[in-house]
């Protein structure tokens, strides 16, 4: 029964004509000032990131000790996931913009479910960090702070942009959006870019430095 | 962009008036500050003190000139160019937009001055910075809300006065044993925030015998207002002298060092079956939290080891004299409790006496 | 009759229909000039409430060994004075009062960019303002507008966490304003405005979107990170605990020293506005004056660790912070000269609002000179900590900031609200003000460079003299400021009636009613030249129909 609505917006799904001025300025002013608020939470991440490498240089030594380098493999294969939600979600919004709704419907689908096993990595990571490491957020000195201060923002991020990617899909299936008027989706895509390019530093200054 | 028409200006015979008063102010201030020692209002016991003086004299004497002329200028033009009654109610004033020449002079001589003042400030800031003799190494640790000092050869802390000999290189230590204080000797120009977990180095030589109040100026808390009652005495060397005997005297029976913990302790250490590598990896799980290999100042909880056991510079604990390996094994088993801090003893660490043996071992190689 | 549109098209074209009721007028208002009305208004109570605790410091500090409140009292009241100032009074008064009320019908615009994230950064502002306050009834932060750790963890009650808390919501409503101007001075410039056409207040503005945008985003982290570790345990600045007090003095500076740009660059621009219209003559080296302040903020992020030169940072650090912050006194002495040099060859009219421009001239050269005076390191290492910084920041903040806003609000008053301030209480506002001022804050350079350490509620007893002097100059102080909030009372419903252009500007908000419609524009005017050619005609095409009675035709929703 999904399916059959999803084909029924689909077909509801028509290319519209050139988009009016005031539609034209009004996504203009949007694009800019979504991309200032994504520029803004850059500059939130790269705080933490620079008292993250200030700590870590203050002459302690590193990893600390007692505490094992944490595991690069799972790691890795979670960033793999994630790097690999940013080409679906790329593929989505280009299937949408030519139209092809049904490819652009599978293609959220997988962002939002790669998206899902993403966190679910990271639980797993944080449980055995936890658990095995005894590594917690007060209780570990630092390497504990930093650690899941800033995976957990960015683990926030991505919940959110999850739940914002479903938001968008739903809306997309009501109809909101057109050929010519996608800006949600055009924000979706960007912000979970940007999601994954926090994730590439995060990647990089924990498990591979 | 709309063309300025050239309009006529000239400037009048009242404003070469204004400035000629204003150059001669500015060279009587000048003229003024270069003359003016400001140790006749706050002494200027240090070499340090000196060449601060002279720099603010410098700094004073620049800035007087430019406000006399800013304020002189706004002030003048304020009065000479008011709108008269007589004036038609839509007068407007000259519609000049700029002047490259003018604003190139000014952008240029700005500039000029910023240049002059940076190469004056580095060389002084140099000088101040970077004295190299070392001299007599005195700590100073700030509490909520007093400071208490450590001297080498004087067991404990020393209270109340700060006293240094007159004319000897001096090199002053300051930490802190809570919140962030600071140590400032007006006086002597001379001032280091003493945070905790980082020593901050002072060099200067004091050039003035006298009293001089020590002062904290970093927010510590209820008190911050009274940590102003303990004074930096210079002496000449002969009363220094007394002085410090009179406090090795005093001190004689304080020890740097817990007494021996509790269930005796492992008192069977035996140096030379110390084994470095071992010592090593046992540093890296149990100190590196708190001690890096770096030199003294760069304090982690615990001072850096760097040179622990040969450099003649790294302050001792135990006995006012250069660290032995005893001297290291003795903190090792005891642990410490003093101005740098606490350390926990063997019992606590974890530590067995071939554990100490081999930390000691890997000490030594640290050079 | 009504006007039609003249034609359809974009945003500029569209007029929504009147808001109807109080409350979508005046309380839960989207117009950017009643928002603007409210950050005023707002900023003022603020500034009332951090007025009085600057007087509870200044009665206590009559005496060297002075009862008037308890050492810890006084510690909390000069914390809260200073973080209110700051983040409750200067900071949105200059951005969201006079940015908002101003800056978009200089522009030619309608509205700004994000009208309901306008109204939602406003009322974020006064929730914050009282949630800073209310940490009076928990224990209110001690430590300074600063709150270097570990002073501020050790400190007992939720009050610091709080204060941690509302800084960070007032940040946000901060970031938005800064993302919102941006976006509106980029995008929504009327046709023919180039950059290099706008009015200098915009570029004021414009300087200084970008600063609110990224440092205030910094200062969020530091807060939340000092946060956790009060409420949480995790260690970020506890030395005990691998962390470092320093690491939050990089982190709060690298913010706060942008943020004293926020506090200037606006008043410079409505200094330029303010000195040029009551010269009748354009600001001189318009280039340069805009220019300078771009730089101005771009060099404001370069230089936060010559606030940190005693702490502790490495030789090879101090030296290039020292060298750019000189470096920052070049822009803005070539404004300070372009400004003098505007007022030379002019026809001046010394209504209050140009002397206020002119004080800011003299008082705050008086704060830039001290200023590189602690720029450099020699003389930092004598006088960081004492009194001598309290001055210098006073003389810019107070001898620049708040004149230039004293100097805005003669000038604009009439615009938001057609009558006119009255001149002889500005007159008397203006010369008590100056007075009082200066007796309170010039003597603080001696006392500081003699041994007067800051944030003390006792001190040595031979500072004694200086400081009831202080006192007493700033009691002849806050007489004037009660004169200004007395005049501005009295005038919203007896002054005289002001007309849409009572001093001859030529800046577009000069060209409609006062107080304008809600839709600013009946037609976006085309611009074809700088406003500050007073022998030439205004360079705007269009603007014949904006003071006639007749009505514009909404346009329906869907516009929005």
């Amino acid at each position: 029964m999904a399916v059959a609505s999803l084909a029924q917006a689909g077909a509801e799904f028509a290319p519209h004509g050139e988009v009016d001025q005031l539609y034209a300025e009004t996504r203009d002013l949007r694009l800019l000032g979504f991309l200032m608020f994504l520029v803004s939470d850059v500059v939130l991440f790269s705080s933490f990131i620079f008292a993250y490498l200030y700590l870590r240089n203050s002459g302690q030594g590193w990893p600390p000790p007692g505490i094992g380098r944490p595991d690069v493999a799972l790691a890795a294969l979670n960033s793999a996931v994630l790097f690999g939600s940013g080409a679906t979600m790329h593929y989505a919004l280009e299937n949408w913009k030519h139209g092809k709704f049904t490819r652009y419907a599978a293609f959220m689908i997988a962002t939002i479910i790669l998206g899902i096993l993403f966190l679910s990595g990271q639980a797993v990571e944080y449980t055995k960090l936890y658990f095995q490491e005894h590594v917690s957020w007060a209780g570990s000195g630092i390497f504990g702070a930093s650690f899941f201060t800033l995976t957990g923002m960015h683990g926030f991020h991505v919940f959110v942009g999850v739940w914002y990617l479903i938001v968008l899909l739903l809306q997309s299936v009501h109809g909101v959006y057109s050929k010519d008027k996608y800006f949600g989706l055009t924000a979706g895509t960007l912000y979970w870019h940007f999601v994954d390019v926090i994730w590439v530093v995060l990647f990089s200054i924990f498990y591979l430095i | 962009m709309i063309e300025s028409r050239r309009p006529d200006v000239h400037l009048g015979r009242g404003f070469w008036m204004a400035t000629a008063i204003y150059a001669i102010l500015s060279i009587a201030a000048i003229a003024y500050w270069s003359v003016t020692p400001l140790s006749q209002w706050l002494p200027a016991a240090s070499n340090t003190a000196t060449e601060i003086d002279r720099f603010t004299r410098f700094l004073l004497a620049a800035g007087s000139a430019l406000f006399i002329f800013v304020a002189g200028y706004v002030i003048y033009f304020a009065f000479a160019f008011r709108r008269r009654p007589t004036d038609p109610p839509d007068a407007i004033g000259v519609q000049v937009h700029g002047s490259h020449r003018l604003e190139f002079a000014w952008t240029f001589g700005a500039a000029a001055f910023v240049v002059l003042l940076s190469v004056i400030s580095v060389a002084i800031w140099y000088g101040v910075e970077f004295q190299s003799t070392p001299g007599l190494v005195v700590e100073a640790i700030g509490h909520q809300w007093y400071y208490t000092f450590r001297y080498p050869g004087i067991n404990g802390e020393v209270t109340q006065e700060m006293h240094v000999p007159v004319d000897t290189p001096l090199t002053v230590n300051v930490t802190s044993a809570d919140v962030i204080h600071s140590f400032w000797v007006p006086g002597l120009r001379i001032k280091a925030d003493m945070v905790p977990g980082l020593i901050n180095t002072m060099h200067f030589v004091a050039t003035r015998v006298g009293r001089y109040p020590i002062i904290c100026t970093e927010f510590c808390g209820t008190l911050h207002g009274q940590m102003n009652k303990q004074v930096f005495v210079v002496d000449s060397k002969a009363d220094f002298q007394k002085w410090y005997r009179d406090w090795q005297i005093k001190n004689a029976h304080v020890s740097n060092a817990l007494p021996a913990a509790p269930g005796g302790g492992a008192s069977g250490i035996d140096l030379s079956k110390g084994v470095a590598t071992a010592g090593k990896a046992l540093f890296a799980q149990k100190c590196s939290a708190c001690h890096a290999i770096a030199p003294f100042e760069h304090r982690i909880v615990g001072p850096g080891l760097l040179g622990v056991l040969h450099d003649p510079k790294h302050p001792n604990l135990v006995n006012g004299k250069p660290a032995t390996p005893a001297d290291v094994a003795q903190i090792l088993l005891n642990g410490y409790d003093g101005s740098m801090g606490h350390m926990p003893n063997a019992t606590q660490n974890g530590l067995s006496a071939q554990d100490i043996a081999n930390l000691v071992a890997y000490l030594e190689t640290l050079k | 009759m009504a006007v039609a549109a003249a034609h359809v098209g974009g945003i500029a074209d569209h007029i929504h229909p009147e808001p109807q009721g109080f409350i979508r007028k005046y309380i839960f208002s989207l117009d950017h000039k009643i928002i603007g009305i409210q950050y005023l208004v707002t900023g003022f109570v603020f500034f009332v409430l951090a007025g009085l605790l600057a007087e509870i410091i200044r009665v206590q500090l009559m005496h060297a060994n002075g009862g008037f409140v308890s050492a810890d009292t006084y510690n909390e009241v000069y914390s809260i004075h200073g973080s209110a100032m700051v983040w409750l009074v200067v900071i949105p008064l200059l951005t969201g009062g006079f940015g908002n009320l101003v800056m978009p019908i200089m522009i030619g615009a309608r509205d700004v960019a994000f009208p309901w994230l306008n109204m939602l950064s406003f009322w974020i502002f006064p929730i914050s303002g009282l949630m800073l306050f209310s940490s009076f009834l928990m224990g209110a932060p001690v430590a300074g507008w600063t709150e270097y750790p570990p002073m501020s963890l050790q400190a007992q009650g939720f009050g610091t966490s709080m204060w941690a808390l509302a800084i960070f919501l007032v940040g946000v409503s901060s970031t938005l304003t800064g993302m919102n101007f941006l976006v509106t001075m980029l995008k929504m410039r009327a046709p023919g405005m180039t950059f290099t056409r706008m009015p200098l207040f915009v570029w004021g503005q414009l300087a200084t979107a970008p600063l609110l945008m990224v440092a205030t985003t910094a200062l969020a982290a530091a807060l939340a990170a000092l946060f956790m570790e009060r409420v949480f345990g995790v260690p970020f600045y506890d030395p005990t605990k691998g962390g470092s007090p320093i690491l939050w003095q990089h982190m709060f500076w690298f913010y706060s020293h942008p943020a004293v740009y926020i506090m200037i660059l606006p008043g410079f621009g409505i200094i330029s506005e303010v000195l040029s219209t009551f010269s009748r003559k354009p600001p001189f080296g318009y280039r340069m004056i805009a220019f300078s302040s771009m730089a101005i903020a771009l060099f404001g992020f370069m230089v936060w660790a010559h606030h940190m030169f005693v702490a502790g940072i490495a030789p090879f650090l101090q030296l290039p912070f020292m060298v750019l912050t000189y470096a920052i006194a070049v822009p803005t002495g070539v404004k300070i000269f372009s400004w003098i040099a505007t007022l030379w060859g002019g026809s001046l009219r010394l209504t209050t609002a140009m002397l206020f421009a002119i004080g800011f001239l003299i008082l705050f050269t008086l704060g830039g000179i001290s200023g590189v005076f602690l720029a450099a390191i020699p003389f930092d290492m004598h006088t960081n900590g004492t009194y001598f910084v309290v001055a210098h920041f006073h003389y810019v903040l107070v001898g620049g900031s708040l004149m230039s806003i004293f100097a805005g609000m003669y000038y604009w008053f009439p615009k938001m609200a057609g009558r006119l301030l009255n001149e002889a209480l500005g007159k008397l506002h203006f010369w008590l003000f100056t007075l009082g001022f200066n007796g309170t804050f010039l003597p603080m350079h001696w006392l500081g460079f003699m041994g007067m350490p800051r944030r003390v509620a006792t001190y040595d007893p031979q500072f004694q003299f200086w400081n009831q002097f202080e006192s007493i100059s700033s009691f002849v102080m806050t007489l004037g400021i009660l004169i200004f909030f007395a005049n501005v009372l009295w005038s919203i419903k007896y002054g005289k009636k002001s007309g849409p252009n009572p001093w001859g500007g030529r800046t577009l908000e000069w060209m409609i009613a006062s107080p304008p419609p809600y839709y600013n524009f009946k037609h976006i005017p085309k611009v074809f030249a700088r406003p500050y050619d007073y022998s030439q005609p205004l360079p705007y095409k269009g603007l014949e129909e904006e003071l006639t009675t007749a009505k514009p035709e909404p346009v329906p929703a869907g516009a929005h």
